[in-house]
Order: structure tokens, then sequence, then C-alpha cells
């Protein structure tokens, strides 16, 4: 071990730390301990003259080990890293003792809180000699991009990122774009024309260089880490995609929106969607709507209209999340067949209206305004929709408790639409598989943080966007298509990706090649070299959890910065009884 | 049993006057600012939903509309601006429609036309015949006794006859009401001593209208004027037809001043045009959320009651000061409101006066059964109707 010359900076914290902890005794205690050149208390140790006193230190006393115990490292790590490195020391050669939050805050006794700070202290000590000097690395990033799945986020995240001057390759699972917004008529609630909002798009990304569009295409594998992928891309139809059946692309980060699908009506059986002509899916409603006339199967105009919310979404049965989309299309239904057929009459059968968006309130008022008769009927008993006889003037009749007037009642219906929901494509976990993301019990994505990482995953350089992380709006799934795009333009304007220090390595010589690791690894940042039968962790990936490190059976596994040595260290720096 | 919606209804309603029903999403807030409403008589909130679900058959059969006075408050407290306060008043119109066997009260509400014509038509039939019966039994300048043009024995008659007229639609009627809600309308047994318990009800609403003094306006005055002025209204309304029923007679005999029958007149005089032109200019002004909209047969019933007091008070005069002729052209300009104003009691929003009363008598009467109802059902659970 070369000279070690350690300082130790302690923190009031205000009197955060000092009401409780006698951080003058804890001075006096550690500064008499070999290597420690000194020991300092300052108010508050992370402001501005605090972090300067402790540059000057290093100048000055030629410390090479900075000690700081005051708050969590979680707090201000990142704070007295910076310091070091402005003094002209590695930012590793820190270590933090947590005397706010493990200590002072919860602690009611002074004394042993004292003692316990000391002995905390004391462990940081023991530990900081053992420290190393680590570097961060940085690994090139191709500036290609693939976008999975041509519906509008795809479209939108391709858009984005190509006309930034950047290659990228959309496969899309069907013979057109669009996905399933192309089903759609118009939007709610401003009455956007879909097609619109489409062929625009695809035209751009059409006549766009920078896109290289695979119809009817999937992509079957996807090998490498961020910054370098390669990715295969198969056609489904076995048509030549450039002369080959497979093509082969190199991609530095991917975006997946692979959307949702609706929800199959006819698992609900008392709807009698499949038996019942005249009950048909939102879906099929579009397509009337586009095709010009609202009719039933017997070709005529119906009188009676009832749309019921809700099918397969916010049941115990079937999925209990909320598809957020269909109260505002149910309604936009209710505008577009009451002004085909101003004498028809719209009962909306919901169970809650979530007018949650921009626009959304005003537009349920409308419908109120224009006598859509809304009815409540409670989660779990749903309506029951029966044939009914010549006398009663309907076709059907939907019985059903409604809830706010607490009545038993049966609606008149000629036409009777379903709202239906939207759920994870089946094939979603081959695409989970493929890009190495999970999924929740529903089938959706998982965002590696649900508040603060909306659309990144635990992999890094896979983004998730649109309906395939959740059901969500057209704005929503631009934004979120965006918000891929963005991220993913700022990693290539960058050029280079940086690699915290902190990642695991393999000792070659120690490592029985028994694979134990492989499969623990919540990264995939393991792979295996059969050749020499050995296991190789990929420093780009790896996060430094250590979950390795601790299942290898023969120790070959280090964590960097955090060492079976440092660790042991500071463990026995804990636990030594202090003498006074 | 599953009761039929109606989605159709609410275009009926419209009629009625219940224009905003559709925008209410059933907060409750008007329940809540609404005196009189509490945990069995959920209004105006219920009665707004069993509107907008068009159930007829249960609305027909709900004393709740009857046990509003419409002081207001709901209409300016509601979030969505669907009026519960004008929708209240609009089933009360239905509902007098509804209790009426001869489907006249609909047409008179559901078309200002027939409205009108049957108006026009009745005054021009009685002033006909009033003119017919003057010109060939009497003189044109003889007001009463011998030779009279209208002597008071034959208006009595008259007026007796189309009282009685009045009096059998309206008692139809109401036994029309009260088999509706008391009878198909009430799913628990209503014992009949019930009935004799609560009988005081009746005159004490009648005559006091105490629950509208319960309704609180803020930007009032304390004394609550609405409630004094309608309560003025009424009891005018009231001594007049007591006066003209019984007492026409004394009340024609002059031309001295008749003091033990005029001073009710004058009294219930001052008590009608003190009513009608405070409502009248309530009305026009708009000033109270009560009067901002006015169905047209709110506006023929306080214009035709204005006229008929400035009239009857101008013949008045005029007998008074011996101007004979004069006096029986407008006596006859006063019949020939007054008879189409009669005989529209029943199919109108005069109906009211009896309507509301029984109302809040049947009312009294239900909670109490319900309440017997509720301790039959704990004591032995098996008692269900």
């Amino acid at each position: 071990m070369e000279n070690c010359r350690i300082g130790v900076y302690i923190c009031m914290c205000g009197t955060n730390i000092a009401k409780i902890v006698d951080v003058e005794s804890v001075a006096n205690f550690v500064s008499g301990f070999p290597n420690v050149v000194l020991a300092k208390i300052y108010k508050y140790m992370c402001s501005n003259p605090g972090q300067e006193m402790i540059i000057q230190d290093i100048k000055g006393y030629q410390l090479n080990r900075i000690v700081v115990a005051g708050c969590s490292p979680n707090m201000h790590e990142r704070t007295f890293r910076n310091a070091l490195r402005s003094a002209g020391l590695n930012q590793y050669l820190l270590e933090m003792a947590n005397i706010r939050e493990q200590c002072s805050w919860v602690h009611n006794d002074p004394k042993e809180a004292t003692e316990k700070a000391k002995a905390l202290v004391y462990a940081a000590i023991c530990r900081v000699e053992l420290q190393e000097e680590l570097e961060s690395m940085s690994v090139d990033l191709c500036p290609n991009v693939l976008v999975i799945g041509g519906g509008i986020a795809g479209m939108t995240a391709a858009l984005e990122i190509a006309d930034a001057g950047n290659a990228v390759y959309l496969v899309e699972k069907n013979n057109h774009l669009g996905g399933n917004l192309a089903r759609v008529d118009l939007t709610a609630p401003y009455f956007y024309s879909a097609r619109d909002l489409l062929t625009e798009r695809i035209t751009r990304i059409m006549t766009n260089k920078k896109v290289n569009v695979y119809l009817e295409s999937k992509v079957t594998e996807l090998t490498g880490f961020i910054g370098n992928f390669k990715a295969t891309i198969q056609s489904l139809d076995g048509k030549l995609v450039k002369e080959n059946k497979t093509v082969e692309v190199e991609i530095g980060n991917v975006v997946v929106c692979t959307g949702y699908k609706e929800f199959d009506a006819s698992r609900i059986i008392h709807y009698g969607y499949g038996k019942l002509p005249n009950v048909i899916t939102s879906f099929e409603l579009e397509r009337m709507i586009r095709a010009g006339r609202i009719e039933t199967k017997e070709g005529k105009i119906p009188r009676f209209v009832a749309i019921i919310h809700c099918v397969g979404s916010r049941s115990s049965e079937f999925h209990t999340y909320c598809s957020r989309v269909c109260c505002m299309t149910a309604l936009k239904y209710a505008h577009e067949i009451k002004s085909a057929n101003p004498g028809c009459y719209i009962s909306d059968i919901y169970i809650d209206m979530y007018a949650f968006g921009k626009g959304h309130e005003d537009f349920y008022r409308q419908s109120s305004e224009a006598k859509t008769l809304f009815l409540m009927y409670e989660k779990d008993d749903r309506p029951v929709i029966h044939k009914a006889s010549p006398k009663d003037g309907c076709e059907m009749l939907i019985e059903v408790s409604e809830k706010l007037s607490g009545e038993h009642i049966e609606i008149p219906a000629d036409l009777i639409i379903l709202m239906v929901g939207m759920e994870a494509h089946e094939d979603s976990h081959e695409i989970a598989r493929t890009v190495n993301i999970s999924q929740d019990k529903d089938g959706w994505f998982i965002e590696s943080h649900p508040k603060l990482e909306p659309v990144a995953t635990t992999t890094d350089g896979i983004f998730i966007a649109g309906t395939c992380v959740a059901p969500k709006d057209i704005p929503d799934t631009v934004a979120q298509a965006r918000a891929a795009a963005a991220r993913i333009l700022a990693r290539i304007a960058k050029g280079k990706i940086e690699v915290d220090a902190l990642y695991s390595e393999v000792n070659e010589d120690k490592c029985s090649g028994c694979r134990f690791c492989n499969q623990l690894c919540p990264y995939s940042a393991i792979e295996f070299f059969e050749e020499k039968r050995k296991t190789h962790i990929i420093s780009v990936l790896c996060k430094g959890c250590g979950v390795c490190v601790a299942a290898c059976p023969s120790s070959a596994i280090k964590g960097r910065h955090f060492t079976d040595q440092q660790m042991l260290a500071q463990v026995d720096g804990s636990l030594c009884t202090i003498d006074e | 049993m599953s009761i039929r919606v109606d989605p159709m209804f609410i275009d009926v309603l419209v009629r009625f006057g219940a224009e905003d029903v559709q925008l209410c999403y059933q907060c409750g807030d008007c329940s809540t600012v609404c005196p009189h409403a509490d945990e069995v008589y959920r209004f105006p909130r219920k009665s707004m939903r069993l509107l907008q679900m068009g159930l007829a058959r249960k609305i027909e059969t709900t004393l709740e509309p009857w046990l509003c006075y419409y002081c207001g408050q709901c209409s300016e407290q509601c979030p969505r601006e669907a009026d519960p306060g004008e929708t209240m008043m609009s089933l009360r119109r239905w509902l007098i429609a509804r209790y009426d066997y001869t489907g006249i009260a609909r047409q008179l509400y559901k078309s200002r036309t027939i409205e009108i014509l049957a108006v026009v038509l009745m005054a021009m039939l009685t002033g006909a015949f009033m003119l017919y019966f003057g010109f060939t039994n009497g003189n044109i300048h003889i007001y009463d006794g011998e030779g009279a043009f209208l002597p008071s024995r034959f208006i009595h008659k008259f007026a007796l006859s189309v009282g009685l007229i009045m009096a059998i639609f309206l008692l139809i009627n109401a036994f029309h009401m009260w088999y509706l809600t008391m009878v198909k309308g009430t799913p628990y047994p209503i014992p009949w001593w019930l009935y004799l318990k609560k009988i005081l009800q009746l005159p004490w609403h009648f005559f006091t209208q105490k629950r509208y003094s319960e309704c609180e306006k803020k930007h009032e005055t304390h004394i609550h004027m609405p409630w004094l002025i309608h309560l003025g209204l009424m009891l005018g309304h009231l001594t007049m037809l007591i006066l003209v029923m019984v007492f026409i007679e004394k009340l024609q005999s002059g031309p001295e001043i008749q003091w033990s029958v005029h001073i009710f007149g004058y009294l219930a005089s001052i008590g009608l045009i003190a009513g009608t032109v405070y409502f009248i200019r309530n009305r026009l002004k708009k000033n109270y959320i009560q009067y901002k909209k006015s169905h047209g047969t709110d506006w023929v019933f306080v214009i035709l009651l204005f006229i008929i007091v400035l009239t009857g008070i101008t013949q008045h005069v005029l007998h008074r000061t011996g101007i004979y002729e004069w006096a029986n052209v407008v006596y006859i300009i006063h019949l020939m409101v007054v008879v189409p104003w009669l005989l529209r009691t029943p199919f109108s929003k005069w109906a009211h006066l009896i309507y509301r009363p029984l109302a809040m008598y049947f009312a009294a009467i239900r909670r109490d059964a319900l309440a017997l109802q509720e301790v039959a059902l704990d004591s032995n659970p098996v008692f269900i109707k």
C-alpha cells in the first residue's frame, strides 16, 4: 500500500447532526489514527466553502484519501466526488460515512449516537485505505436505430431520428404502415381525421432516404449491447428483402412500438357478440362510419343505439386496467351517430366516465347537451343483452342494474356497440424475449421507472413507446415516441457511451466455467466464451449490482469499488471496540 | 322485474319546460342544498335521474315534485347548469297532465297555440252567451235587481255550475293522483288509520304553506317575501272564490258598499294584485333563477289572473259610481276571462292549489307507513310484500 494520507471531514449539517452527535469528540477520536492527517468539522460540508476547504487541504496536505462523514451518499456523494476531481484526485478515493440518516436522525441518546458515529467513521477510514483509483470508460455508439412497429408511435420516432440525419430501420408486421390508427376514421375529441394524421407521416417516411421500411417482417434476433447491437430482420411472407429472406443490420438503439390489439368481445358470453348480428365492436363501427352509413345488419337505420363501455377492461374476470381511450371514443361515436341520424337515441352504458385529458370534459358536456342518455352500471354487474320480441319495437333489450337510480332497467337497442379495450399482442412475449425486456402480468412492457423513466427499459439501448407500454391515447403515444427519439438522439449527439467504473470483472484464472452466474444477471451483462469455457462480463451492460460476485463459488468475480477486502475492512472497522 | 328505459321521454318533457335535464351528471349537489330533501324523499337528484331515463311509470307514482316549492337554490348550485328547479317545475306540469284523464291538460301544455285558442274560444262563448242572455232578458242600463243586464241570481247559478264542473274534474284528477301515488306507487302497505292520523296535514299545508317559508334564500329579505306573496295570492284567490260562489248576490247588490262582504273582497284584491304584480314583474325582470324560464302556461296564468282582478275592481268602481252601462260591459269582459280561467283549473298550474297539500299529506302518510314497514321487517324478516 502506498503512503496513505487521509483527510476526515465531519459535517454538522446545521444542527441535523450536531445536536445529537458530538462532532468534536468524533473528530478528536479519529485524528489520532495512523494515516489520518487531519480531521475537521464544519457546519455545512456540502456548501461551496466546505468543498473549497477539502480542495485546499488535498492540495496543501497532499491528501490522497478523503472520508466525509455526513449525509447519505445518495444525497451528496456526487458533490464530493466532483470536489475530489477538481483537486486533481481520483473521484473513487472518497468514502462517505452516513452519520445523519443512519445515526443522528434515528437516535435520541447523544452519547450512544456519538459512539455509533465514531464506529461508522472509523469503518469508512478502514475502507478508504483499500480503495483504488478507477477510471470510467466509454464505448463507441452506432448511430443507426431500429424501430419495431409502424404505427403512429413507430413512425413518429422513426421520423424524429431520421430527420436528425440518422439511418432508421422500421420493421412492420403488416403489409402497410399506420397500425391501429389506420382503422380509425376520426379522433376524439377534436375530430381530426386519423387518415390525415397518418398519410402525412407515411408519405414522409416513404420519401425519406434515411428510413428503410421492412413491411411484413419481424425482428428475429438481437445481439450485442447498447451502441453496438446487431438485429436480424426476417421477411414473414417469404418475399425477398433486398434479395435475401433475412437481413442483418447494425444499430445502436432500439425503439419498440408494437402497439396493442383489441379485446375479443366474444369472450364475454352474455353480450352475445358473434351470435346477435347487431352487436358490433367499436372497430366494426369505425368501418361503417368510413363506409358512410351506420345501419343494422338488415340494412335499417337504427333508432336506438346503445354503447357499452369497458368491454374487457376494468373487470376482475378479464383485464383489471382501464383502456383509457374508450370513454372518449364512445362519446365520439355518440356524436357521429347523432350527426348521421339526428332521430337516433343513444344510450351510453358506462362504469365511470374517465374524461382525463385536454378538452375531454368539454366533450363529455357536449355529449350531454346532445341528449346522450348516460347509464351507469356496477363494475362487476355487467349488462346482459337479450333479443327483443316484435312488440318491443326494437331489436334487442339490454338488462342492467342502473347505479345512479338504483333501478333494474332494460334499455331498447337496435344496434349495440361494444367498446373493446386494449390488450397486449399475443406474440408480445416473443418481442420481449428477442430484445430482452420484461412484461407485466397483462403483457405490457415494463419501463425502467414508472415515473422518471417512462420510455427506457432495464436493458440499456432498448426503448419502449406507445400502447405496447400500457393503453394510452394518441397524444400520449406521440409524446412517448418523441421522448424515446430524444433520448436516442442525445446519445447519438454525444457519440460515445459513458460506462460507470463500477462494474464487475471476472478473474479468468479463477473462473471454473460453472456458468452459475450466467442465469442470474438481471441485465444480461454476462456472456460465456465456449472455447475458453470462461465467463465474461460485458462492462457496458453491467450495473455493478454484485449478484454474480456473491454467487460465484470460486470468488472469481470482483465487484469494482466493492471488493471483498474493502467490504470486510469496513465491517471490521465498524465492529471493533473503541477504547477511549 | 325490470323497468323499460324510454330515451324519448326527455324530448316530451322539453315541451313541459325541462330543457337542460340532460346535462345532469348526478353529483347530488341539488339534494344537498335543498331544505326539503331527505333520505326518504331524495329530490331533485333522483327525480332528475328518473326523468333522464324516461321512467314515466316511476315518475307518475312519485310525490317529490310536489314537495318542491321552487326556491331555486338547487339551480344556483348546479355545477352543470342542468336547472334542477325548473326540472321539478316541468315534472309538476307533466304530472298535472298525467293526473288528468281527459288529455286536455296535456294539449294545453304541449302547444301554446292550442292553449291560447282554448282561452279565446271559451272567452268568446262566454261573451256571446252573456250578451245573448243580457239582451234577451235585461237592460244594459240596469246593473242589478229587476231587469238587470246580468242579474246576480243568474250569475250565482252560472258560477255554481262552472264551479261544479271544475270541482268534478279536479276531484277526479285528485283521485287519480291518490291512486297513482298511494295505491300503485307504494310498494308497502298503508294502514287506513294513517290517513286519519295525518289528516291535519292537509289544512295545515293548504292554509300556511309552511314549507315554502322554509325555503331559504340568501339574497332575499329575512321575512321571505316569495312565501308571503304566494300565500297572499292563494288566500286572496280562495276568498274571492268563496265570495263568488256563496255571496255573489250580496257582493253585486249596491250601489252602497256592503262592508260585511266587501271588506273581504278588498283584502282579497290586495292579495291578488300584490301577487300578480310581483310575479309578473319577476318573470319580466328574470331577477331570480326561478323566474328565468317561464313556460307559456305560467304567463297565461298570471296575466289572466291580473286581468280578472283588474276588470273585477273596475266594474266594482263603475257600479258604485253609477255608470251601469260600462259596469255591465266590463263585467262581461271580466266573466269572459273568469270562465276560461276557472274551467282551466283542473288542467293547469292552478291545480297545484289542491295537489300540493294533498302531496304533503300523502308524503307524511307514506313516511310513517315506511317506518312501520321497516319495523315490521326488522321483527319479522319474512314479511316482504
